[in-house]
């Protein structure tokens, strides 16, 4: 703790202004797009697309929140993606890295060319195995269910495999090869020593199937068909129709509500990637 | 802590299972039917309670079950279908009736509609029922006839001392223009005004046919695209966005939708559908925004026939119901229903629905009257998503951008383009 | 040794499990398809190799690979650099430097629709904001998506507003860069800049090669954000939104699942590719 708080000083005062004036400026570009969309979820509907652009709205209403929680149950739509995003959670964060383990400390035979293969089908495009999938699942009975969309996250996820693969291929040896000497068995070694190791990744992982599920329109339209089991994603294309017009203002507080889930987990997260910090090295 | 909280999870997941797993009780309950929608939010609830009506009178002979399919419509449709798992039921537009027909997956429903008691082809507009035929057969029942009028803002037509259209006026396109050019520029409530505004909408077919010719004939075969007369209806096209009669294409979206623009009192003349809710929209408005809305039909052919582009969709029945009575008998219970829902109703002598589900458009009845005897709709051929793919990229985005672009060249090689294309599916 | 082998075998299996069940016989089956002529709505005619022979002679299909590998070659280090500076900057624990993390990750979290409906707005010619800041500075902006060379310059400014994406992974890596090594070369006599190039970017380049490999897969398959904004000129005519439409506004699927291969063809070369330089530069324990 004093260590760092010493090297910052040694930063200097102008360095640290500059990099924080730099990093606000960089804020607003990121955030203008969300202010955008907080503001027009308040404003009148004649002031959506007024001219010259008003970044505050001139008379702030509440109609387009009301309107949009008429129109689509959005509560009961969380709850949904919610129930679909835990269970898939659990098996690609906990999957993946078990498999991650496998293809980063054993060599077996096979191994390059396995990985390879996993790489490989992150690149066939989701569109042209859609329809195959799901005239198996449609003939297994399983179309309006969420069990095409949960199950198999149980096999893991390939870019999750591929990330923490190589995040254990960062973790030295040492720690491990003091484990084998031990002659401790390998699931306790990679719980024991790997899992917390890897905290930050595993959170960040998490952090993305959660987002995935929370944000996949078409898997979730094509295996859906009954509006109890709508989910975020659903609710939200249910403001714009093919032959209608786009409801501006509540589809962007709908968007809104939709953001805070994200946005509080996302702060809720933060934490876990300021523990990170490594012993400070076995070496020797 | 952590105990209880893993078995809060794991109960979650439990219950989310079963509530996710679809229990599969109706499977094929002869008298179900799934009927599939693009409507969503609130034109749903509208759906959902004309098919709750429908339910109740066929007091349980048989029952409808909705399926609202809020975006990418056509994907899901045709997924489902592939699997064997189609709709029973399902909405589809104009373009795509002879396409579907001709893959097979609608029942061809000429039979049971000839012989009906209640809804027969004759008691619909022929320019609304040629939408749903292909290849001498009829392959679903169309449920809406949406023409197109031209919607303008009286108001702004007072104060500029401009002339206004009467409602049944028979005006050609270049007294159409004629208005546009007394309008197009000046000032109007602190803001530069057009006279109309074209961006994409209306289609292409609007200036086609405005020449007196068509894309495709009416024999449903030959393309007749590069006809003298297409050429001279397109040339209106081009004289609006030369002399930036409508705002620059660029521009439009500034607004959000071109509907947006006539609303704000920045277009003079907006052709719109029938169904188009204006009305309810300046209701709401402030005092000082308000205008008011005067209808015209669209200016005549050059050859002084009156006509409109009429956007219609129909319902149709998955192939498995072929030949099914009962089948039948819901999809006209429901389409009757949908006569008293949706503006304007396609069969001939049923106008006073339109006040009845939309009094607001009472000032337009006198247009609407007029204009349903000589509205219709399009003839397509299956491969008109390739045709229509040339005749936006190639042509009209073409002409939208750069007034000089030659048209004429152009619409010989998609009639070129489209022959060939239409000549290789009659040789399979 | 033949007990590790067998070890790690087992650790895989669920994975393998899940490929034999999952994606095999879909892949297979979309092999299949791309031998045929198929309407997805009837019945599928095998055709052979029609389908790959006519994608060579389709001008719309050259046009959107090139649309594709211009904007691929030109983001994927775009964005690397980008996300690595941001990561780099926000990755010290100074006050306030929390809530930067969240804001420069933030734009990752909105679904690909929403995007490209807020920057339809930010990108507009005649109001937008950024024409708006311009008009500011006295400089008329351009007509962005509606300009055909403006289309690119568009969907790259899109990319590095959303580059904070791979924040996570160079902040979860950055983390990992034992402290000792920065005080030691500190004692050395190093500067923030050597610092960076002798310690921080080789620590990083597993996470590097990472997103390098995962950023030329999302660049290759770019969809969602130009299939709701396209482009004019047809610059915005990404490959995905070429064989999509082919598949669902054409019902060709059988085309469309043949474009698929060849650019699953495309990527896996460029993946091998980058996977053999991997030995050069990507450090290891």
């Amino acid at each position: 703790m004093k260590k760092s708080k010493k090297l910052g000083k040694r930063m200097g005062r102008s360095r640290m202004i500059a990099l924080y004036v730099v990093l606000t400026l960089g804020s607003v570009m990121m955030l203008l797009p969300f202010i955008w969309m907080v503001s027009t979820s308040f404003k009148v509907e004649n002031d959506i697309f007024s001219i010259p652009i008003n970044w505050i709205p001139r008379k702030i209403t509440f109609d387009n929140y009301i309107k949009a929680l008429k129109v689509v149950p959005i509560a009961k739509n969380m709850l949904n993606t919610v129930i679909i995003a835990v269970p898939k959670i659990l098996g690609e964060v906990f999957v993946s890295a078990l498999v991650a383990f496998g293809f980063a400390r054993f060599e077996f035979k096979g191994r390059n060319l396995l990985f390879m293969i996993l790489l490989a089908t992150m690149m066939l495009p989701y569109e042209v195995t859609m329809i195959p999938t799901f005239m198996i699942w449609s003939h297994l009975g399983l179309s309006d269910s969420y069990v095409p969309l949960v199950l198999p996250a149980f096999c893991g996820s390939a870019s999750f495999i591929f990330f923490m693969r190589m995040y254990f291929e960062t973790i030295p040896k040492d720690y491990e090869e003091a484990a084998w000497l031990d002659g401790a068995k390998n699931l306790k070694v990679f719980y024991m020593i790997f899992i917390p190791m890897a905290k930050p990744a595993l959170v960040t992982i998490s952090l993305w199937s959660f987002m995935g599920t929370w944000n996949d329109l078409l898997g979730q339209l094509i295996y859906i068909d009954s509006q109890e089991k709508y989910t975020v994603q659903l609710a939200l294309a249910s403001f714009s129709s093919m032959t209608g017009e786009t409801l501006w203002g509540p589809l962007m507080a709908a968007s809104c509500m939709a953001l805070i889930p994200i946005i509080a987990l996302l702060l809720y997260a933060q934490k876990y990637f300021m523990e990170g910090i490594k012993l400070g090295g076995i070496k020797g | 802590m952590k105990r209880s909280i893993i078995l809060c999870i794991l109960l979650l997941i439990v219950l989310g299972m079963f509530n996710g797993c679809s229990k599969k009780t109706n499977s094929k309950d002869k008298n179900t039917f799934t009927f599939a929608t693009w409507a969503a939010g609130t034109e749903l609830e509208e759906f959902q309670a004309v098919i709750d009506k429908v339910n109740e009178e066929a007091a349980g002979e048989f029952k409808i079950n909705v399926l609202s399919i809020p975006s990418d419509y056509y994907v899901k449709i045709s997924t489902k279908i592939a699997a064997k798992n189609s709709p029973d039921f399902f909405w589809l537009t104009q373009e795509l009736i002879s396409k579907y027909a001709k893959m097979g997956a609608l029942a061809d429903i000429t039979e049971q509609f000839k012989q009906s008691d209640s809804l027969t082809p004759d008691m619909y507009y022929e320019g609304v029922l040629a939408s749903a035929e292909y290849n001498g057969s009829y392959w679903g029942l169309p449920w809406i006839a949406n023409p197109i009028i031209v919607y303008y803002n009286k108001t702004m037509f007072d104060a500029l001392g401009v002339e206004c259209p009467s409602a049944t006026d028979d005006w050609t396109w270049e007294e159409f223009i004629d208005i546009c050019r007394q309008i197009s520029g000046r000032e109007y409530r602190g803001n530069t005004v057009y006279g109309t505004i074209i961006d994409g909408w209306p289609n292409i077919e609007t200036f086609i046919w405005a020449g007196g010719g068509d894309i495709i004939a009416k024999d449903g075969e030959s393309i007749i695209l590069a006809s003298e007369e297409a050429k001279k209806g397109m040339s209106y096209l081009q004289t609006i966005i030369e002399e930036g009669l409508s705002p620059r294409y660029a521009e439009v979206a500034s607004l959000g939708d071109n509907n947006v623009w006539f609303e704000k009192q920045r277009v003079a003349m907006f052709f719109g559908g029938v169904q188009d809710n204006f009305e309810t929209k300046v209701d709401k408005m402030d005092e000082s925004v308000k205008f008011e809305i005067g209808y015209a039909p669209m200016p005549v052919c050059d050859d002084g026939s009156p006509w409109s582009f009429d956007w219609t969709a129909s319902t149709v029945m998955a192939k498995s119901l072929e030949g099914n009575d009962l089948a039948y008998k819901a999809l006209e219970a429901v389409t009757k229903a949908f006569f008293e829902w949706k503006i304007v109703p396609p069969v001939k002598g049923s106008l006073n629905n339109v006040l009845e589900i939309n009094p607001k458009k009472e000032a337009a009845m006198e247009t609407i009257a007029y204009i349903m005897d000589y509205a219709r709709s399009a003839n397509y051929v299956p491969e008109w998503s390739d045709i229509n793919d040339k005749l936006w990229y190639n042509l009209y985005v073409s002409l939208l951008n750069d007034a000089s672009f030659d048209y004429r060249s152009q619409m010989d090689e998609i009639q070129a383009y489209s022959h060939d294309l239409i000549s290789k599916r009659k040789s399979k | 040794m033949k007990k590790r082998q067998r070890a790690g075998f087992c650790f895989i299996l669920p994975w393998l499990i899940g490929l034999i069940v999952f994606t095999a016989i879909p892949m297979l089956a979309a092999a299949y398809i791309s031998l045929t002529d198929w309407d997805i709505v009837g019945n599928a005619k095998f055709v052979g190799l029609d389908n790959f022979i006519y994608v060579f002679r389709s001008e719309d299909f050259i046009k959107s690979l090139w649309v594709t590998v211009r904007y691929a070659v030109l983001a994927v280090p775009l964005i690397i650099a980008t996300s690595l500076t941001m990561a780099v900057m926000v990755s010290k624990n100074y006050k306030g430097m929390r809530i930067f993390r969240v804001i420069y990750y933030m734009p990752a979290i909105v679904s690909g629709v929403a995007v490209a409906i807020v920057f339809k707005w930010i990108l507009d010619p005649s109001y937008g904001l950024i024409n708006g800041v311009l008009a500011f500075f006295h400089i008329k902006g351009p007509d962005w998506l509606y300009d055909p060379n403006w289309v690119l310059p568009s969907y790259l400014i899109m990319a590095i507003w959303g580059a904070g994406g791979s924040l996570l992974t160079y902040l979860a890596a950055l983390k990992d860069i034992p402290q000792d090594l920065y005080d030691a070369a500190m004692i050395d006599g190093a500067n923030t800049w050597k610092k960076v190039k002798y310690i921080t970017i080789p620590l990083m380049t597993p996470i590097i090669f990472y997103n390098l490999v995962l950023g030329i897969i999302a660049a290759f398959r770019k969809f969602t954000d130009a299939y709701v904004l396209g482009g004019a000129g047809k610059e915005g005519n990404f490959y995905m939104v070429y064989l999509y439409e082919e598949a669902f506004s054409h019902y060709r699927m059988g085309y469309a699942t043949a474009l698929a291969w060849i650019l699953f063809a495309i990527i896996l070369l460029l993946t091998i590719i980058v996977n053999w330089t991997k030995k050069y530069w990507v450090y290891s324990e």
